[in-house]
This record gives structure tokens, sequence and C-alpha cells, in this order.
């Protein structure tokens, strides 16, 4: 909005980095407390059923689960790359790290997609037959797995379509040196992914 | 100053309803939230007085039980998550946080629209159960476990609703924090900041750092009703006790959502009708951080009844009386800022006045409630109802109507008729105190909460209340047509400073040209209520 | 005054200021590799450490955390509040959970 009048130093019209930078920091502290919400309850089932869970819990599969932690901490790297390269100029570079990045969340949905299907194809999905025949504990667990594991795929997803974003936007130059809250803020929610995924894969990988 | 006559206000920058609609400007987002809220706040209080004349005699006189139950679910529904949640923020936050701070914005101009979006959508979801499904759930506004993955009302579609809500919340606070951070005006610290926007601070956090857990909690509801699990049903493994805490990790600190942006406006009124300065400033600006953070731990007063274990209700029973510390620390402060002072009677000055007065009567009897052993007997009866009511609309209601008697000269640039606005206050009044107080004294008898129906023994209370609606819905209706005719017909006002206040909002034109200010704002000396050095500005 | 003058030094510390060297963030990658590859042992191999075993697991996730926080997600650089931010929500979550437990756990 162009006006001719008074240009405050404090216009909220300012293109601000720093506040991008700190809203994206509010919003993951709200993703936080969202899957928080979701560790309590799997703290409260664990605690009341101990026994069921361990024993669930070696059900999944440790060398995927493993393989996925490793694909996401790369990513998280490749992603933090991106972010200084753009910081450095260098946009074509910090483009293709994007690219990996992207690829490597492609990778871990994927293996996400084979654990799952095996599991299903057992049978063991809520309302299935396996699954309604199982001791309270354990559907708790297998419950927990999916909507934990599910909504964590899902910010995955979401993380990609910003990432997408971030690579179209270097790519026509929109994004620079000077000026990539885009990609400083992708690389925040992608960070964030992994910070779960960091607490997800022991509490149900590796809780023998 | 040439350029001061050349600015065209806020409301006359633009012309079209999509010019409001689509509007980045955090004026006229305020008010699209001030038109959907009251409007909102009409259908819960019809919902309301439906619910008091059903009461006036024992047995049935207007609905059947089921029915009943979906009022009530859908009056909660509504005035908590459409109209009290986001009240104070939404409307007097959206217009007079980014002015006060001396700013022309908030710091995401186009996430607050996207907000008041998400606002509408989800009032629209809410309202739509009335209409579409099974009917408006009847759960009760808590939406407690087991029975809300039971019934086969469209209990799915409101807790929908609710999230959407949330989320709406979420953004709005997001947006008030970057903003108090990044643009407040070149001199003003933190300590300078109106208390308002303390208080907004305050609630804000709250708003980002507990919606989310409703949030997962109702999508939990959701998934038990889809899946099935018995992730709370005990019958199948489940505990729905486990529900509850989670419910209330955020509906406990959603209390503080809804009234420390009361206390915030209480802060200003008081200055400003008594022309000194606050008392007590730092303190009433760090007790609203107190409240947010004592605020998330004391959430299971809210379960003493329930079947938490016995050391767990100590722990909440005596948590809860700490939250009373900061509570009274403001008020002795309000108290001691009326003392001396050259006290101005207005209409506002009169709304926190009550503000005052009802909300230690809330919050006393929220001792007696938080006390362990006197809440076994009183928990789940009309003296709970009696005391919520009493924080929230004899509380954050009241300040709520307050600001918008405070700021609707700034607003709208026009005057209401102030004999009949103090009219409309006693009558509203009056009406309040006889419709909730004698519900304190029909809980103390024993009368339980949320049936259609009573004993015969507590018919007395029960008339009262329900004449005690009546004077009150007339109250509200010549309070709100005073205001409406004020907005086409009343007096027009073209000085700044119209009270006598002292925040930056009446430095500006009234009413405020698109940018808000049409000079660089002027802080006083020492702080934000320093009367002594009040700027004097001149058009 | 003060804020005019933050915010000018914001500016000019996002433009190239802060960009973190490539091979901080693989010696970054390396450790929390480590870690990773510590906390599978622990867990397949040391089946006898039982519920001693889930607090090794935590203990060594929330490393990780602090670690991707630290580092990739730039905290070390960044002023003092974000860090001490990112620990007030750490704390009340840790709060809630612990209230909540405490209650189950005297049922």
């Amino acid at each position: 909005m162009a006006h001719t009048g008074l240009v405050l130093p404090n216009s909220g019209h300012n293109r601000d980095a720093e506040a991008n930078k700190f809203g994206m920091w509010l919003f993951l502290f709200t993703e936080l407390l969202l899957f928080g919400g979701l560790f309590i309850v799997y703290m409260v089932y664990r605690m009341l059923n101990h026994e069921a869970f361990l024993l669930s819990s070696f059900e999944l599969n440790v060398v995927l689960g493993t393989v996925n932690t490793t694909v996401l901490l790369v990513s998280s790297m490749t992603i933090a790359m991106s972010v200084s390269a753009i910081q450095m100029g260098q946009a074509k570079r910090s483009a293709l790290l994007l690219w990996i990045t992207f690829a490597l969340a492609g990778v871990f949905l994927v293996i996400k997609y084979f654990e799952w299907s095996a599991k299903i194809h057992h049978g063991l999905f809520p309302g299935m037959d396996y699954y309604n025949n199982l001791p309270a504990g354990e559907r708790l667990f297998f419950f927990l797995y999916y909507v934990m594991t599910g909504l964590h795929a899902l910010h995955i997803i979401i993380g990609m379509v910003i990432i997408v974003f971030a690579i179209r936007q270097t790519n026509n130059g929109t994004l620079t040196a000077e000026k990539h809250s885009l990609t400083e803020n992708a690389g925040l929610y992608w960070h964030l992914v992994d910070l779960i995924w960091i607490y997800l894969f022991p509490l149900f990988y590796l809780i023998h | 100053m040439a350029t001061a006559t050349a600015q065209v206000n806020y409301l006359e920058a633009k012309k079209g309803i999509m010019s409001w609609l689509f509007s980045v400007d955090h004026k006229r987002i305020g008010l699209m939230y001030l038109y959907a809220l009251i409007t909102f706040f009409l259908v819960g209080v019809t919902l309301g007085l439906l619910m008091r004349y059903e009461l006036l005699n024992p047995g049935k006189d207007l609905v059947e039980a089921k029915t009943y139950n979906q009022i009530f679910t859908l009056h909660g529904v509504i005035m908590i998550f459409l109209f009290i949640i986001p009240s104070i923020p939404a409307v007097f936050g959206n217009f007079f946080l980014p002015i006060m701070l001396g700013t022309d914005d908030v710091s995401f101009p186009r996430l607050n629209l996207l907000s008041w979006w998400v606002y509408i959508i989800g009032a629209i979801m809410a309202l739509s159960t009335l209409v579409f499904g099974d009917g408006p759930a009847d759960t009760g506004w808590t939406f407690y476990a087991p029975y809300s993955v039971k019934t086969g009302t469209n209990v799915t579609m409101s807790v929908l609703a609710a999230f959407v809500l949330g989320f709406s919340s979420i953004l709005t606070g997001l947006n008030f924090i970057v903003t108090i951070h990044r643009l407040r005006a070149p001199g003003m610290s933190f300590t300078k900041m109106p208390l308002f926007a303390w208080a907004l601070y305050a609630t804000s956090w709250i708003q980002l750092l507990a919606t989310p857990i409703i949030g997962i909690t109702l999508l939990m509801i959701v998934a038990e009703r889809t899946l099935g699990v018995g992730l709370f049903d005990p019958s199948i493994g489940g505990d729905p006790i486990l529900y509850q805490h989670l419910f209330w990790i955020y509906s406990h600190p959603a209390v503080y959502i809804m009234a420390l942006p009361a206390f915030g406006v209480i802060s200003e009124l008081l200055p400003t009708f008594s022309h000194r300065t606050i008392f007590g400033y730092k303190a009433i600006a760090y007790s609203s951080l107190a409240i947010a953070f004592v605020g998330y731990f004391i959430w299971g007063h809210h379960m003493f009844t329930s079947g938490m274990s016995g050391t767990a209700r100590f722990i909440f029973s005596m948590l809860t009386f700490l939250v009373a510390i900061p509570t009274a620390i403001k008020v002795f402060n309000w108290v001691a800022t009326l003392y001396k002072g050259s006290i101005d009677v207005q209409t506002p000055l009169l709304y926190a006045l009550a503000f005052i007065f009802q909300f230690m009567i809330g919050g006393f009897t929220g001792l007696i409630l938080g006390a362990l052993a006197t809440d076994i007997h009183l928990h789940d009866t009309y003296f709970v109802v009696g005391h919520f009511h009493y924080v929230m609309f004899g509380g954050t209601g009241f300040a709520f109507f307050g600001a918008l008697h405070y700021w609707y000269p700034k607003i709208w640039g026009r005057m209401y008729n102030k004999l009949v606005a103090n009219i409309a206050f006693v009558i509203f009044f009056i009406g309040f105190n006889t419709l909730y107080f004698p519900m304190f004294i029909s809980g103390l008898m024993g009368m339980p909460r949320r049936y259609y129906d009573y004993l015969p023994e507590f018919h007395i209370p029960n008339i009262i209340s329900t004449v005690g609606s009546w004077i009150l819905a007339l109250g509200l209706i010549l309070m709100i047509v005073n205001l409406i005719v004020g907005r086409f017909r009343g007096r027009k006002v073209t000085e700044r400073d119209p009270w006598g206040g002292i925040t930056l909002e009446w430095q500006t034109p009234t009413p405020p040209p698109v940018q808000n200010f049409d000079r660089l704002p002027e802080l006083p000396k020492n702080g934000p209520y320093d009367y002594e050095h009040k700027p004097q500005i001149k058009d | 005054m003060a804020q005019s003058h933050d915010q000018h030094q914001d500016n000019h510390h996002d433009g190239q200021h802060h960009a973190v060297p490539y091979s901080e963030h693989v010696r970054t990658l390396v450790a929390l590799l480590f870690l990773t590859a510590i906390t599978v042992v622990v867990s397949v191999f040391g089946a006898a450490l039982s519920t001693l075993s889930v607090f090794t697991a935590l203990f060594i996730a929330t490393v990780k955390v602090v670690v991707v926080a630290y580092y990739f997600m730039h905290l070390k650089y960044e002023k003092k509040i974000y860090s001490g931010l990112v620990l007030l929500v750490g704390v009340l979550f840790v709060a809630l959970s612990v209230l909540t437990a405490l209650e189950y756990l005297n049922r």
C-alpha cells in the first residue's frame, strides 16, 4: 500500500527477517506441544501396560527404524547445508541440497509405507480381526504407533511441500543471500520433524 | 502539518464488502471479529434464555431432556470457543495493540486475516451441527469421554470445529507475540508498554502453548469415534480420566486466556478515569506472567471427584491457591489506583468497577471450589455454574463491554448516548447479579447442574434466576441498541482524546487513519501512565 | 531507540553474516549418527537393563535433540532469548508430564 503519509521506523509492513524466524520458532513450539499431548498419552498407557508395550515393541523392525533414523538425520544435514549455501549466495547449490533433502524425505516415506503395509497385511490395524483380538495394552501400543508415526509422516509431507516452494523460489531468484527467510524456515521446520522422530524412534522401536 | 488533514480514516479508505472481508488492516479485522463475535454471543444468549425458561418450574416447561442437553452444550461451545476465548484479544487486541505500541500493523498482517477466516470457518462448522447430522452434541462443552465417543449426536463436527477455532487462536497469539517483540515504538521497552499489551502478551503465550494439547486431544476423540480402539473407554483398556487430564491441561490455562485480557482492559480503564498513574505497574505486569505460568499446573482441580489419586488431589488443591496470589495483587493495585485519583464517572468506569466487584465474587467462590474438602460437596452443583459465570461473564464479559464503551469513540468517531448507556449498565448489572447469585444458594443446597429438571425445594432460587435473565436481556438489548444508534446518529467525535487517556491510541486522529499515526508517537517520560508528563498533542 | 538499533543490527545480522561452514554440519551429523548407534546397541544388546534402558534411550535422544537444536537449528548463533524460550517450553512439557505421572503413580 502506497501512502504519502508518515512512515514509521517500526512499521509492520517492513520486511523483517528476524520476525519471520521468531514466528517460525513460535509455531514450532505449538507443534512440539501438539506431539507433547500424544507423548503424555503414550507415557500414561505405558505406565499402565508396561508388559504389553514391551512385547509389542518387538513386533517393530529395528533395522528399518534405524535406517529411517539415519535417512532423516542425513536429510537434516543437507537442509542445514542448503541454508548455509543460500547465505553464501550459492543459489544453485542451495537448490540442489533442497532436492536431496526432498529425495531423502521420499525415501523415509517409502520405508514407512513398507513398514505399515507389512503390519496391515497381518491384520494389525484398528478395526481388523487380528488387531481386535489383541490384549488391550497391545492395541493401545499399535494405535499410538499409527497415530504418532502417521502424524509425523503428515508433517514430513507438509515439509516436502514447503521444500518444493523453497526450491522454486530459489531457482527463480526470489530467495537470495540477503533474503532467504523461506529456506531458513523450511530448515527449521524440517529439523522439528527430525526432533520428533528422534524421540519416536526409541519409544517405539527400542524399549526392549 | 499538511499531511495530517490529507489522510483518510480507515473506515472510509476503501468501500465495498470485499474491502472488508479481505482487508489486512488490523483495525478492520478487529471490527470484523467484533461483528462476528456479537452475532454468536447473541445466539449464545438466546440459548441461555431458553435454558433459564426451561428451569423456571420443575418438570418440563419447554424442551425435552435431550434437547436441553444439546442446548447447554451448544451454549457452552458458542460462549467459550466462539465468544469469550477470542473476545478481547481478537477485537480490541487486534484493533489497539499495534496502535498502543506505536506501530501501523501487526507483524504478519496476512496471517491475521487468515486467522479471522479460520475463525469463521470454525464457527460455521460449530453452528452447522444445528442443521446437519443428528443434531448438536449433547455432551457438555467438555466432550468428556467415553460418553462423547458413544453418543449418537454430532460430536465429531463440534469437536472438529473446536479444533479449527483453536488453530485461529494459536495464529492470533503467535502474531501478537512477534508484534510485541518486534514492533514497539522506538524507546518503548517492555517495561514501558501499556498494561493491556502486557496482558495480551501473557495471554498469547497461553494460546500458543496450551491450545495444541486440546487440538490433539479433540482429534483423539474423532479417531475414537471413527476407529473405535478404546483409547478412553475403560471397558476395553482405556482410561477416561486421561481424557480429562488432557482436556484440562488446555482448558484450565484457557480460563486465563479468557481472564487475562480482561485484566488488561481494567488496567487501562482505571488510570484513564482516575487521571493518575496506575498503582504498581510492574506488579500488575509481572503478575500476568505469573498467572499464566501457575495456571498451567492447577488443571487437576476440575477433577477432584473424578477418581484421581489422593496425592494428586492434594497437590493440585495446594497449587490452585497459589494462583490467587498474583490475582489478588492485581485487585489491590487497581483499588489503590482509584485512591486519591480525580475520578471521572463515565460508562466504561462503571463497567470496570462492576468487573472488580463481580470478579472478586467469582474469585472467592473459586477458592471455595479449589479447596479439596468443600469441592467434594459442591462439585457439579449450581455453585460451580454461578462461580464461572461470575468469572467469565461478570468478569470478562463486563470488561469486554467496558472496553467497547471505552474505545467506541476512537473506533467509530462518534459517541453513544451516555445517559442511556448508564441506564443500560444499571439494568445489565442488576440483571446479571439477580441471574447468577441465586445459583450459589441453590448450589449450596445441592442442586446438580446440567439437568433440565430439579426437585421442588430449589424452585425459589430458580424463579429469581429466570427473572434475572429477563432483566439481563433487557439491559443487553438497550445497550446494543444504544451503541448501534450511536454509530449512525451519535455526536461526532473529532478530538483525539475524548476521555483524557494517555496511551498512544489517544494521540492518533479519530477515527485513526489507515497507517494509524499522522505524526511520530510521543511517549510520556516515565512509563506509559505518567500523567505528569503527558505529551500535549495539538491538531 | 534501542529497538530500532536492534532491528538494524538484525538486518545486518541475517545477511551473509552467520553462514555456518559445511564442515560443521558434517561433524554434527557424525555425532548424531554415533549417538544413534549407541542407543541401538544399548537397546538390542542391553536388554537386561530393562527399565533403565528406557531412560538411557530417552537420555541419548535428549542429547541428540540438543545437538540438532544447537547446531542445525542455529541456536548456537541466535540471541539468547531463543535458547531461553526453547528451554522454557521443554521445562513446561516435562512439568506437565511429571505432574500427570505423579497422579498415576499414586493411584
